[in-house]
């Protein structure tokens, strides 16, 4: 068990962390989901012992190590930057931290070994890291990171620098790779939705040094806490407008209202509404027109102008629109989001009411 | 604007041992936009700088509008690259490095303005123009990046390097639509080179796709996601990946064992190694009792929000993956039907497409 | 037009590697000669313009009246030189590898301020701190020995020891050294089992111009001994006395600039490899 206790950190007047309180659980795999700059690999280093910090404590097991220098922590690391040791082979790059540890060479050896097969680098144990491809460089560092089946396990962006393919196969394997590694708290920092919820058990949504939202994947999806969440985890993300609800109808800007919502709505008064990509059908009684189409083998999203603000759909097989084509939306009704006008959530389509 | 053809264009960086290029002919229509996609070291970075012109071809010629240039500079192909990494003059502002390129040509003050203006607006960056360019966003510095080679109005064609990689996917929308705005506009031919599929079938009216120094596929983004022309297209375009299946001819059926599909095939036999491939996304979930495909046992499902990915394994060990977008409520364990529509079945012999499953009879 | 480019940018390269190379062959030429050659005109050509003699050769390894004494100043200076290069990269390197990876702050001095103050060493002329290290020098009573040198040549070659180190790891991602710290070194474990093994490239060109400096160098070495020590550049310069034997001096110059030939070539041989270069992404 992990926890941050107020865990804040400022340098320069640019926050990096602040009032972190969060306890990570052994065995579980949380997926920290944010933009560039959100405070994800701020997070890890403070965890690390790698960030000074302000204030604010963390505690492993119950013991504060908010004073440990790093190499007492025990921790392990993937960098999203290929780091390995140049001067050694891959197979010594991995014996490493065992020696480290103060392993005999032939147990941390064969230790190594182990995990460089876990990883398909069984063949490649005498090669220097400068002689591998991108995704074998990461294959190593992961080893070596698991290798120590350290308690925590921080898993930074690791995938981000591979190609698509490359990037797509390594993440299908996570699950066999991770498995000795499972009684540990894994980090993993992504800046994408797709990623954070095929991995995690949990999910971290983080913006501007802060965590908005917490809960597993489907939970967050479903009933996202504020917009903020919402718009971080829709790829393509939710479209957001204001609009007044009357009774069983929505007012929108531009002169535009859908009357009988037949789903419960929230108490009349102003409201943010949010609409899923997905939840948009054609035809309808709002006049949009195309500013662009974009086609993704399946699907199709298209960026539409309405009178209340730009909306984003996503329709299922290959349909080519024009741009400037003009079109008739319409938004299922009972799949809208409403938030309040500062943004939080007050009602969504899916999910339980979350605690 | 240019049409610019590659005629028997190859190149070695190794005096002919092996070719990181291989011979091929090509056109790029003027006004087109055009991906190059493929795994790193297919050959795309290649062939793009032998366009821009920082590489000479070891064989072959290249003509814009049927001018040879081969051996001109880059330097007078009128070409603008965006790279990678966003290149800023970074102790200028935003207003100075749109401008700098026309400084340097000693354009007239007053059509310097103009230009850099019209550049900004269309670009979204009006607003900050006096904003020093270091202190800009990763996408905004890839903006003006880009507006640099825009405000000359020569340019006949943009060539991108995987220019969205430093850009956060939320913004990546934002910046694709730009630049096919800038395509509509302008009229100018784009090559927008990557390694990430959707990046390519998004932007591209057309999507070459390389590896090992050659054209595996070239067609419009439906085309190679419908009809991919051989396995390795199937497999690189598309996530997941396409299913592929061993199938068997005998009395004049093809059928795939394990499964219920068979259709007549009397001009297979011969064929070599047969396989059927379809798309997880054309798989659909049914009660077993009607699936015309198969039943299969559900492995793993894996909820990415606005979509499902459903891991299914078939008699004999076969796995194949599913994909939906509505609301998926089965666990691991249950039992499903699949069903695939023949016309969605594509037939590979020898790793290359022979057709469509429901054109065999 | 491509030809005529060609034709002039070797042509500038061939004047320009004849002007570096000509005083070599000169000495070459000279160190064959006798009084008689050396006086009767500028001619370059053995056998053809003069007639060569190995007397300056010679003089080198002889004893007695018409021999030089080469092989103390020769030891002389590889000591100092040797010595002092080896501590100004020991201490340069740490203090370096500190600069980079950490912060010092002493009121209003940060690192910065600490490698100027280094490098600051190298920009008064030498002549200003003569007097200083002669002082000292005399204080400690180590004037005109070797080791009163090495102190003073350690002084002198630690700002580019420094400067170049600062440089070289200023390029090592400093995730390779929280790395070595997650994987359980302390700093000083990272910096030893980690960030030195990797800094080859780094020491090789900061020992190369330690070595060159301390070699070449004469103002130091003439100002700080007078008869007990001597160090080449100085024991060359005496030779200029009423009547220059030149040909024993230009033999004496030409194998005074052999080591740093040979140091020059074998590490264009290990640059060249790129041995490291691109190893650290």
């Amino acid at each position: 068990m992990l926890e941050m206790h107020d865990v804040s950190r400022t340098v320069d007047g640019e926050v990096h962390l602040a009032d972190i309180n969060f306890t990570f659980e052994a065995g579980k795999l949380y997926t920290i989901l944010g933009r560039t700059g959100a405070g994800k690999t701020s997070l890890m280093r403070a965890l690390m012992g790698l960030l000074p910090l302000d204030r604010g404590q963390v505690l492993l097991d119950g013991q504060d190590i908010t004073a440990h220098p790093v190499w007492e922590r025990k921790m392990a690391m993937v960098y999203q930057q290929f780091i390995n040791y140049p001067h050694l082979n891959v197979l010594d790059n991995v014996a490493f931290p065992l020696r480290r540890q103060g392993v005999r060479k032939a147990e941390a050896r064969a230790r190594a070994r182990e995990f460089l097969e876990l990883v398909d680098l069984g063949s490649m144990l005498d090669r220097r890291p400068s002689q591998l491809s991108g995704g074998q460089q990461q294959r190593v560092a992961l080893a070596r990171a698991l290798v120590k089946e350290a308690r925590t396990l921080m898993l930074d962006e690791p995938l981000v620098n591979l190609d698509y393919k490359l990037r797509e196969q390594l993440r299908e394997q996570f699950p066999r790779i991770l498995e000795r590694n499972r009684n540990s708290v894994i980090l993993y920092a992504t800046t994408e939705p797709r990623e954070a919820m095929q991995l995690g058990d949990e999910i971290l949504v983080m913006h501007e040094g802060r965590i908005l939202d917490t809960g597993p994947p489907e939970e967050i999806f479903d009933r996202p806490a504020n917009i903020q969440v919402a718009t971080i985890m829709g790829d393509p993300p939710i479209s957001t407008f204001p609009g007044v609800i009357e009774g069983d109808t929505l007012r929108l800007g531009g002169g535009i209202s859908i009357p009988g919502i037949r789903r419960a709505l929230p108490g009349d008064g102003e409201y943010l509404v949010g609409v899923r990509p997905i939840d948009i059908n054609i035809p309808g009684p709002i006049p949009a027109q195309v500013a662009i189409s974009e086609v993704s083998g399946s699907e199709t999203v298209v960026h539409l102008i309405t009178p209340f603000g730009d909306v984003l759909m996503l329709s299922q097989g290959v349909s080519s629109y024009d741009p400037d084509e003009r079109l008739e939306i319409g938004f299922v009704a009972d799949n809208l989001y409403f938030f309040s006008t500062d943004g939080r959530l007050i009602s969504a389509p899916y999910g339980e009411e979350r605690a | 604007m240019a049409r610019i053809e590659l005629r028997d264009v190859a190149h070695s960086y190794n005096g002919g041992k092996d070719y990181a290029l291989k011979p091929l002919n090509m056109v790029w229509e003027d006004g087109r936009t055009y991906a190059l996609l493929g795994p790193s070291g297919c050959g795309k970075t290649t062939m793009l700088n032998i366009i821009s012109g920082l590489l000479k071809p070891s064989e072959g010629r290249l003509l814009f509008d049927g001018v040879d240039v081969t051996d001109s500079k880059a330097e007078g192909r009128n070409i603008a690259q965006v790279f990678q990494f966003p290149v800023i003059y970074s102790t200028m502002t935003v207003a100075q490095n749109l401008a700098f390129p026309l400084v340097c040509r000693g354009y007239p003050v007053n059509e310097i303005k103009q230009r850099v203006d019209s550049v900004a607006e269309l670009l979204g960056l009006s607003e900050l123009m006096q904003y020093p360019a270091r202190r800009l966003t990763a996408d905004q510095k890839q903006l003006v990046s880009m507006g640099r080679g825009l405000v000359r109005e020569d340019v006949s064609a943009i060539l991108l390097d995987e220019p969205l990689t430093v850009i956060d996917p939320q913004m990546k929308f934002e910046l694709r639509r730009k630049l096919k705005q800038i395509n509509r506009e302008f009229g100018i031919t784009m090559v927008f080179v990557t390694h990430d599929q959707t990046e390519a079938m998004t932007f591209a009216e057309e999507v070459v796709v390389m590896k090992d120094g050659e054209i595996m596929q070239r067609g419009a983004p439906q085309d190679l996601f419908e009809r991919p022309g051989n396995t390795f297209v199937g497999y690189f375009i598309g996530s997941p990946p396409m299913n592929f299946l061993s199938a068997e001819v005998a009395e004049g059926k093809l059928s795939c064992p394990n499964t219920k599909f068979s259709v007549p095939a009397d001009n297979l036999g011969g064929k070599g190694e047969i396989q059927i491939g379809f798309r997880p996304e054309f798989v659909e979930l049914v009660d077993p009792e009607k699936a015309n495909f198969a039943t299969a046992r559900i492995e793993k499902v894996d909820n990415l929000g606005v979509e499902t990915i459903v891991t299914l394994t078939l008699p004999g060990n076969l796995t194949v993956r599913a994909k939906t977008t509505t609301r998926f409520h089965q666990d691991a364990g249950d039992v499903v039907g699949l069903s695939v529509s023949d016309d969605r079945i594509q037939l590979y012999s020898n790793g290359q497409r022979i057709g469509q499953a429901n054109e065999m009879a | 037009m491509r030809t005529v480019y060609l034709a002039i940018k070797y042509l500038a390269l061939l004047l320009w590697s004849s002007f570096i190379v000509f005083p070599f062959l000169w000495a070459l030429s000279t160190s064959f000669k006798d009084a008689n050659a050396i006086t009767s005109g500028a001619t370059y050509i053995p056998w053809l313009q003069f007639k060569p003699s190995s007397q300056g050769w010679a003089s080198l390894f002889s004893d007695g009246s018409t021999g030089i004494n080469i092989v103390d100043p020769y030891i002389n200076s590889a000591v100092v030189t040797i010595s002092a290069s080896l501590i100004a990269i020991t201490l340069g390197t740490l203090a370096a590898y500190g600069l980079s990876r950490f912060e010092f702050r002493a009121g209003f001095i940060k690192n910065n301020d600490i490698t100027f103050f280094f490098i600051s060493q190298r920009i008064m002329p030498p002549i200003v701190l003569a007097i200083p290290f002669f002082l000292m020098l005399k204080t400690l009573g180590l004037l005109d020995t070797v080791y009163g040198l090495i102190l003073v040549y350690v002084a002198l070659l630690l700002p580019i020891a420094v400067w170049v180190m600062i440089d070289f790891f200023g390029n090592i991602p400093k995730e390779l050294d929280e790395l070595a710290m997650i994987d359980g070194c302390r700093p000083i474990g990272a910096f030893f089992r980690v960030i030195l093994p990797n800094s080859t490239p780094g020491l090789v060109v900061a020992g190369m111009f330690c070595l060159i400096f301390g070699w070449n160098d004469f103002f130091f070495a003439f100002t700080l001994t007078f008869t007990k020590v001597q160090l080449l550049p100085v024991a060359i310069v005496s030779l200029n006395s009423s009547v220059t034997p030149w040909w024993s001096l230009s033999a004496f110059a030409l194998i005074s600039v052999a080591p740093l030939v040979l140091i020059a070539f074998l590490v264009e041989n290990f640059l060249s490899k790129g041995s490291l270069a691109g190893a650290i992404r």
